[in-house]
């Protein structure tokens, strides 16, 4: 047992005390609001008043009333904003990777030079101010006049989800040496066949977290949406801030709990697929 | 060369030669096609971009028309400079109290020895940042505001008549920030930590240190290269957030993103809207180099 370290395990004293004091912090900070939702919506009371007097299931009940009505409220309704929430992460997730995968090939084998320049081009959208591209994107949506449908929310969110998609793709396709390929190549497969048959199921690991990544981030994005909805296309994180914009209703918090519990589930997959083979980003 | 010897179906295990010349075929055709896709889906953003500084130039408010900087010169207007200065502001004491925050965490997240709690842990941080804002911040007003969770108790319990104001100013924004930004800063100094070794803090214990002074001394100084790059991506982050003062500052903690929001919204000041967030632009750019030039320097320094 060590006496000193980052975390001693014996003694530590007045040091141990303040790192396990503001991680706590930290953790509480991190968690509470999630935490609070998923109390109150089990709440029996028309009041969001804490803690709950008595639990119930009846927010839920009213969600769910939420999905299978509500046709005439004028805006879209729930169930609609929840399928094109759903139809714009599938299409984003599934091109994003797509044309991310023969990106992190050609970056891993090519030069360095090339790598270093497309890297950067491709954490841009990372540290892009969200606003401004939502307010760009809405601008030249705007001046061009073409019905865009729902490409209007998918064309941003592809910016948005690839470098968080390139990096997963990258950091498989490093794992993979030039060699076994080359065998391929060697025994008769064309370049095309071996980098399909042999590159693509090695890079298996990365290419689920970079589709999850990708769905995980579309689903919840709400800043770049605020600009681009319109009527017939929005998502389901614009429905709720359009319900609540005046007052907070106990059904919404059930809603919350569902989308908590979607999210929760698919970092949980991310974390077990990399397992600590690669940072998260 | 002898590389004509071996096209066709080779029976014998490839030479080295072969795999080279494969390589040298790969590199001069295929990299431009197999980035082509990707580019193609990037092509919106980078378009946007340059739409966005062609439109801060323009010399009409709303269409882009001639060239001027006029949008650039009526910024120069107290609400926006109010809002640059509170920008600047909350995204420094937000990276200040995330960076105090993300270290103890960093360092309690990488001790754990069981690794169902290091996962618990490491799901407990990472989900603020990916979790719709929306959803968070009905958390915390559920949590601080006047009918919530801290009020009530404080009234309850007689400390106070009147419900604290704990949202919906400054103080609501900053904790929002700090939340949302936390992970931002806690799994680049994961990864810093690795360079910390436990045989140095051996021995500086064995030296006689104390605790807190291997921790100074050494710990700290082999973070500082991670804690620069960490807190200037937090502080990028947010210096540009918009949901979090939309949500829980209640229009009225005017940060640069939602200054820049209001030039469009009410006003159709869409040239001054594109000067506006071109100054964001900048001002994190300017962020990001000099956090940059500061670890090269402190690299430089380490190995001299």
């Amino acid at each position: 047992m060590s006496r000193v370290g980052l975390m001693p395990e014996e003694g530590g004293g007045s040091y141990k005390l303040l790192v396990c004091l503001l991680a706590g912090i930290g953790i509480i900070i991190a968690a509470a609001p999630m935490a609070i939702i998923v109390i109150m919506s089990f709440s029996a009371a028309e009041t969001s008043s804490f803690p709950p007097s008595e639990f119930s299931l009846r927010w839920y009940e009213t969600a769910l009333t939420l999905f299978s009505s509500d046709e005439s409220s004028g805006s879209q309704a729930v169930g609609a904003a929840l399928s094109s929430s759903l139809l714009v992460g599938l299409v984003v997730m599934v091109l994003s990777v797509a044309a991310c995968i023969p990106l992190a090939y050609a970056l891993v084998r090519g030069q360095r030079r090339l790598r270093q320049s497309m890297e950067l081009l491709f954490t841009l959208p990372l540290v892009f101010p969200l606003v401004m591209l939502g307010i760009a994107f809405l601008l030249i949506a705007e001046s061009l006049r073409w019905e865009l449908g729902i490409w209007r929310l998918i064309i941003p969110h592809l910016a948005l989800v690839m470098p968080f998609v390139l990096r997963n793709c990258m950091s498989a396709m490093q794992s993979i040496s030039r060699e076994t390929e080359e065998a391929a190549i060697s025994l008769g497969a064309s370049p095309l066949r071996a980098g399909l048959d042999i590159v693509v199921p090695l890079m298996k690991p990365g290419i689920l977290a970079g589709l999850i990544f990708a769905f995980i981030i579309s689903f919840n994005e709400f800043t770049i949406t605020f600009f681009m909805y319109t009527i017939d296309q929005s998502t389901l994180p614009i429905w709720m801030y359009s319900r609540t914009v005046s007052s907070l209703d106990p059904s919404t918090l059930a809603l919350s709990v569902f989308i908590i519990l979607i999210d929760l589930v698919m970092i949980i997959a991310i974390d077990k697929i990399i397992a600590g083979r690669s940072s998260l980003f | 060369m002898s590389v004509s010897a071996h096209e066709g179906r080779p029976r014998v295990l490839p030479l080295p030669r072969r795999g080279i010349r494969v390589n040298a075929l790969y590199r001069r055709s295929a990299p431009w096609l197999l980035c082509l896709p990707a580019l193609l889906l990037i092509t919106p953003f980078l378009a946007a971009c340059l739409y966005m500084l062609r439109f801060s130039v323009s010399a009409d408010t709303g269409a882009i028309d001639g060239f001027s900087l006029q949008a650039y010169v009526e910024l120069a207007q107290p609400y926006f400079l109010r809002s640059v200065w509170l920008t600047l502001k909350l995204a420094a004491t937000s990276t200040m109290i995330v960076l105090v925050l993300a270290i103890p965490l960093a360092i309690m997240i990488v001790t754990t020895r069981s690794a169902s709690w290091r996962r618990v842990l490491t799901v407990v941080v990472l989900l603020p940042m990916i979790l719709n804002l929306l959803i968070q911040s009905y958390g915390w007003i559920l949590l601080l505001g006047p009918a919530g969770a801290i009020n009530t108790a404080l009234t309850q319990l007689g400390i106070i008549e009147r419900p604290l104001i704990l949202l919906f100013n400054e103080k609501g924004v900053l904790l929002g920030l700090v939340q949302t930004s936390l992970p931002l800063a806690v799994f680049p100094l994961m990864s810093a930590m690795r360079v910390v070794s436990q045989e140095y803090l051996e021995a500086a214990s064995g030296l006689g240190a104390s605790q807190w002074r291997s921790f100074a001394d050494i710990t700290l100084p082999l973070l500082k290269p991670g804690l620069i790059s960490a807190g200037s991506i937090v502080f990028a982050f947010n210096a540009s957030a918009f949901a979090v003062p939309l949500l829980l500052g209640g229009r009225r903690v005017r940060m640069l993103g939602l200054a820049i929001r209001d030039m469009i919204s009410p006003l159709f000041n869409w040239s001054g809207a594109a000067a506006g967030g071109m100054v964001l632009i900048l001002i994190i750019t300017l962020v990001l180099v000099f956090s940059t030039w500061l670890v090269s320097r402190s690299s430089v320094r380490g190995v001299s």
